[in-house]
């Protein structure tokens, strides 16, 4: 039943995994057909911006998860015995394209942008500042309605009759907190926020609409790669992108296990 | 909007007290109003001397065994049991060693390490009896305990559930709509309808002495009613001796007393005729006139037959109250 899902599942993210790995393998000067190469690794790992980018992509990774699950749990928390109307409301930003908002955020946030003109200057630059703070946020406002939903689908009616039965058993609220609704939203939690984490770590149009100039985010920094120098950039950003792609899936893997531990 | 009104139940100390009443009474309303978990818009709630209205729920000290088991699927069955034993601050080893006990004592030996999902649903209600146990109550409340419990394990945990309150004495309101479960564990028996408790009296009293119609119904009695004449209370299918004063009046009478008679003084027609495997069911019917009979499966009229009914005398219930149709059952 899920050979058509996993062909097409294996043909472009397998496919394109193997050839990534062979472009990453491949002679920098295209010498030698049927001859290996790691130089295209060696230039990689000697180069100073490609650490940068992945301490950006990794810290822009970690801020945005973590800001966005602790918003979630707060928003989730709130919601849980409110009507569907405020939920929906809450999960608008799901639908709508990372891109949108990132320059919706440009429109508004850049120097001169339409928030400088209504209020004056903003006290922090969020656009292009090399902290990477605007791009985090993007991703809190986009991942955050996504974690809620999953929150609110364990926070239902199971969840409050074992949060009555801990009140009659004596627990108050702050035990019950640890005691009942920890141990129910962790699991969710866990495996929504690995693969937010896994997302913004190898997302690329928001750092490149609304991220510094350097250093840039990994998916940046392996575009540009190309961009340098055909016969010898491609290998780098092969390598680069196969970084990320190996962060994302042992990420994925986490979550499914995660996962599969909370349903136990 | 106001569920229950007018209502004083008093639950003598270290007595088994059931609340019965049909779906939608208001049971579950009082039940949830003693433990705290539904607030009082007026009245009182007291535990022996102690008002408990004004306290939040955690710190009254009812202990509620609720329909669903509602245990924690992320800790085995004995961290469960103990599990009102970590509010009170009690050491694991401790809590652990109770809760051991009080397994043993459900019948759940050796279920310790044992994850809870994979209990059968009777023993998924024992860890959560057990679990109740354990929280040492002042007052241990049932809701509707045995509903979701395979019919042939009710019996054994009806039986559990009675061993275990008069082994530590404490004090016990089972809430449940099914009248033998609460006459067969409740050493008093409450009957709540539409908001009221319209009898509470030990159980053979409301199901041999209602105090009403709606009572005489409920417990499963038929009710005629007629003018009663030098002792016999005139009806459209004959007339048949009651205790009491003359004039208008209406009787109860159980089914497992009435009696095919072909001397009988009332004239009936089966209306229904039901095998209901220890016996068949009879519901006959004449002139306004309804009775249900029990008789044994092997001598049951067909539905249609024409049949003669005595009514024992001295299992002719007067009804001193005859509140009509003011109460559907």
């Amino acid at each position: 039943m899920l050979a058509p899902a996993l062909g097409v599942l294996a043909l472009l993210f397998g496919g394109a995994l193997v050839g990534a790995v062979r472009q990453s393998l491949e002679p920098p000067l295209g010498g030698g057909v049927s001859t290996w190469s790691v130089d295209s690794w060696r230039a990689l790992a000697g180069d100073p911006a490609f650490w940068d980018a992945l301490a950006f992509s990794a810290r822009t990774a970690v801020v945005a998860t973590l800001a966005a699950s602790a918003l979630a749990l707060l928003i989730a928390g709130s919601l849980r015995r409110r009507g569907t109307r405020l939920r929906a409301l809450v999960a608008l930003p799901v639908p709508v394209p990372h891109l949108l908002v990132a320059v919706t955020a440009v429109l508004w946030l850049s120097p001169g942008g339409l928030a400088d003109r209504a209020l004056g200057a903003l006290p922090v630059d969020l656009v292009r500042d090399p902290l990477g703070i605007g791009v985090a946020l993007v991703y809190v406002y986009k991942e955050t309605p996504f974690l809620v939903l999953l929150l609110l689908a364990v926070m239902g009616t199971d969840l409050d009759e074992r949060e009555e039965m801990a009140r009659v058993m004596g627990h108050g609220r702050a035990l019950r907190m640890r005691l009942v609704v920890w141990p129910a939203v962790r699991a969710p939690l866990a495996t929504g926020a690995l693969i937010v984490g896994a997302f913004v770590f190898g997302a690329f149009e928001v750092p490149l609409a609304i991220g510094p100039t350097y250093p840039p985010a990994l998916a940046e920094y392996a575009y540009e790669s190309t961009r340098g120098s055909a016969l010898t950039g491609s290998g780098r950003a092969a390598a680069a992108l196969l970084v990320a792609a190996a962060a994302s899936v042992l990420l994925a893997a986490a979550a499914v296990r995660i996962a599969r531990a909370g349903r136990r | 909007m106001t569920v229950l009104r007018h209502l004083d139940l008093a639950v003598p100390d270290g007595c088994r007290t059931a609340l019965v009443g049909p779906s939608g009474a208001g049971k579950t309303t009082l039940l949830r109003a003693v433990c705290g978990l539904e607030p009082l818009q007026a009245g009182t709630v007291s535990l022996g001397d102690r008002r408990v209205d004004d306290l939040p729920a955690h710190r009254r000290r009812c202990a509620v065994v609720f329909q669903e088991p509602r245990l924690l699927e992320h800790l085995d069955v004995v961290d469960n049991v103990a599990f009102a034993l970590r509010a009170a601050g009690v050491r694991r080893a401790e809590r652990r060693a109770r809760a051991r006990r009080l397994l043993s004592d459900v019948g759940l030996p050796g279920f310790e390490a044992r994850g809870v999902a994979g209990l059968s649903g009777g023993e998924q209600q024992r860890v959560a009896l057990a679990r109740a146990l354990c929280a040492d109550p002042v007052l241990l409340l049932l809701d509707e305990p045995l509903a979701s419990v395979d019919p042939n394990r009710r019996r054994d945990l009806r039986r559990l559930i009675v061993d275990l309150q008069e082994a530590r004495g404490v004090t016990m309101l089972l809430v449940t709509h099914d009248r033998d479960e609460a006459a067969e564990i409740g050493q008093r028996v409450a009957l709540m309808l539409e908001g009221r408790i319209v009898q509470h009296d030990e159980p053979r009293a409301l199901y041999e002495r209602p105090l009403s119609a709606a009572v005489a119904r409920f417990f499963g009695a038929a009710v005629l009613r007629g003018e009663v004449r030098a002792g016999h209370l005139v009806t459209g299918a004959g007339s048949v001796p009651v205790p009491g004063p003359d004039g208008a009046g209406a009787v109860a009478v159980r089914p497992e007393r009435v009696l095919l008679d072909p001397e009988g003084p009332l004239a009936l027609t089966v209306h229904e005729s039901v095998y209901a495997g220890t016996h068949t069911r009879l519901v006959m019917r004449a002139a306004g006139v309804t009775l249900e009979a029990r008789c044994d499966p092997g001598d049951a009229p067909p539905a249609g037959a024409r049949v003669r009914v005595a009514l024992p005398f001295e299992h002719v219930w007067r009804l001193p109250v005859d509140d009509g149709a003011a109460v559907t059952v």
